[in-house]
């Protein structure tokens, strides 16, 4: 039984189709290793009695050949998507009690899909950290070396793609939040374009820049999950109103690239065996026929420094609903209502967040206004713009997705070092471009990614261009 | 960059969290720190840019005004510690 968990979606779907096995079987299977994987605290919550049930129900719909796309798939939700009647803590003291009254548009497209829902994965607090260190639960293990990080701020859904402890996982990515950790984790993760996936049910972190996701075990696989993922909402008035185009049928229809390097960056990268994997790559993908083209994007070294007053300061406005009041933790020790905010806030939210909201305060703040948030503003737009520019040559930009390979739980104090983690997966966020990370070479024994921005609304091409690395490759393969 | 003691007060009370005296010096620190990562901004010249609030220049879409009845008060308000008939408690404000 336990070889089901480590099929692809792909074939787990072939497999519930042709009665091969039942969802019971695979449900069962993963339940089974979810508690035998437990140390790695890849989940806040599990859902074992109703996953069970709902596997009984695929079961009989796919008997009676009323299966739906998902039909009896188990998978994930990271705790930052609202499920009615469920705990939902965003990896935070502030939501411990918070039971949500209604569902998010992710977790409600793959439920209507047939996805069972084994339960959800642990995070950073309230998505900010980039190595799991942050969730008010507990760090996770990297499942490959267990004192090492998983990244963050997906963290427990990279992980539990990796440990075969769902097929697939939903994510979030603010700066790199779902690319960073299936980069750490050896697995495959793709942000798509700001506004294809609603984010109606999505706990708020900087919402111009926070986009849900998937976490998958391959290129091809995180296609189909994307596909019944995506679309318009009219609860979310950022979403896009535009057509979702068949991304299981992209990823393997036959497609020419033009993929571009950013050449100084590439230059400029410190890690030897993160470049010299990097351009084996590329190689890889030249002789398989893409055409490789030299780019600049001279801004994008800006990215980092406006990433952290933009994600910040939207950040404060977002958290300053957690008021103790409505919902929330609310602090016991009161006796005026300026008591009850600040005691509430002090208590509910830990170190990290703590220091964001800092932050964005500060730079909203008269004064530092138009010197921080409006700078940050104005070099958006210039990053954007270099994108803009390159994508009138090129069909996607490719470039590493970390500096480096995961670290020891433990070894970053320093925030600004911590930061940098993001540093190749922030321009994306800011332009608000799709991009995906595919396991890709090795550094340090550890997996690394290679990252694939696409143009806007061109998901199917980077998830094409991906496919066809892991058919030229076997890095994505857990060995 | 530095930040005085008048700044982080001054944060303090704008976001209505409290910074302990034993925090304030790393606190300090590490907001000092992601502060001169940040001053890197400063090297460009912007003067001649348009601000970006948004990655996607899209008009918002605006749904039907039609009435709808699903946000259900009671169970909305089951999450909240302090109630009475429908209304939310706090301390007392006015004396």
């Amino acid at each position: 039984m336990s070889e089901l968990i480590k099929l692809s979606l792909t074939d787990q779907i072939l497999g519930l189709t042709d009665k091969s096995f039942s969802s019971k079987e695979i449900t069962e299977a993963y339940l089974n290793e979810i508690k035998k994987k437990k140390s790695l605290n890849c989940y806040i919550s599990v859902f074992e009695e109703e996953s069970k049930e709902n596997a009984l129900i695929a079961d009989e719909n796919i008997i009676k050949n009323k299966a739906r796309p998902l039909e009896g798939i188990p998978i994930a939700h990271k705790d930052i998507f609202c499920i009615k009647d469920k705990k939902t803590t965003c990896g935070s003291k502030m939501l411990s009690n918070f039971i949500s009254p209604y569902s998010s548009e992710v977790f409600s497209k793959l439920d209507n899909a047939g996805a069972i829902t084994l339960g959800k994965t642990n995070m950073d607090e309230f998505a900010m950290g980039s190595s799991n260190e942050t969730s008010f639960y507990g760090n996770v293990l990297n499942p490959i070396n267990e004192k090492l990080s998983p990244g963050g701020s997906s963290g427990g859904s990279a992980a539990a793609v990796r440990a075969n402890l769902c097929s697939f996982a939903t994510a979030t990515d603010t700066g790199g939040s779902i690319r960073q950790p299936a980069s750490f984790c050896g697995v495959t993760g793709i942000k798509p374009t700001y506004g294809r996936v609603s984010r109606w049910g999505m706990i708020a972190f900087a919402s111009s820049l926070d986009q849900a996701g998937i976490i998958a075990k391959n290129a091809k696989d995180a296609a189909i999950a994307l596909k019944y993922m995506s679309g318009f909402d009219q609860k979310d008035s950022t979403s896009l109103n535009e057509e979702v185009k068949d991304f299981q049928k992209e990823v393997d229809a036959k497609q020419d690239h033009v993929i571009g390097i950013p050449k100084e960056l590439i230059e400029n990268i410190k890690n030897d065996q993160v470049r010299d994997s990097f351009n084996n790559s590329i190689s890889i993908l030249e002789k398989d026929g893409a055409k490789i083209e030299e780019i600049n994007l001279p801004h994008i070294e800006y990215s980092l420094p406006a990433y952290y007053v933009i994600a910040p300061a939207e950040c404060s406005a977002n958290l300053a609903r957690y008021d103790g009041i409505r919902f929330g933790h609310r602090s016991d020790s009161v006796s005026s209502l300026e008591d009850l905010y600040v005691n509430s806030r002090t208590e509910g939210f830990g170190r990290e967040v703590k220091n964001r909201i800092f932050i964005g305060t500060f730079c909203l703040s008269a004064g530092y206004y138009d010197a921080f948030y409006n700078k940050a503003l104005k070099i958006r737009n210039l990053i954007k713009n270099d994108f803009d520019e390159a994508f009138k040559k090129v069909s996607s930009i490719a470039m590493p997705t970390c500096s480096n390979s995961s670290f020891e739980l433990g070894s970053i104090s320093d925030p600004v070092e911590m930061y940098e983690q993001d540093i190749y997966t922030i321009p994306a966020n800011l332009a608000g471009l799709p991009a995906i990370s595919i396991p890709s070479g090795i550094a340090n024994e550890m997996p690394i990614g290679l990252q694939l921005i696409g143009n806007y609304l061109d998901e199917g091409r980077i998830l094409n261009l991906a496919n066809k690395f892991q058919k030229l490759t076997d890095f994505h393969e857990f060995k | 960059m530095k930040i005085t003691e008048q700044d982080l007060k001054n944060i303090s009370l704008l976001s209505k969290i409290r910074i302990d005296e034993e925090t304030s010096d790393s606190l300090t620190k590490d907001l000092e720190s992601i502060l001169t990562m940040v001053n890197k901004m400063d090297e460009l010249d912007t003067s001649k840019v348009n601000p970006l609030t948004h990655p996607i220049e899209n008009t918002q879409t605006l749904r039907e005004d039609i009435e709808k009845k699903d946000i259900e008060r009671e169970k909305l308000q089951k999450l909240s510690k302090e109630k009475d008939s429908g209304f939310y408690l706090t301390p007392k404000v006015i004396e």
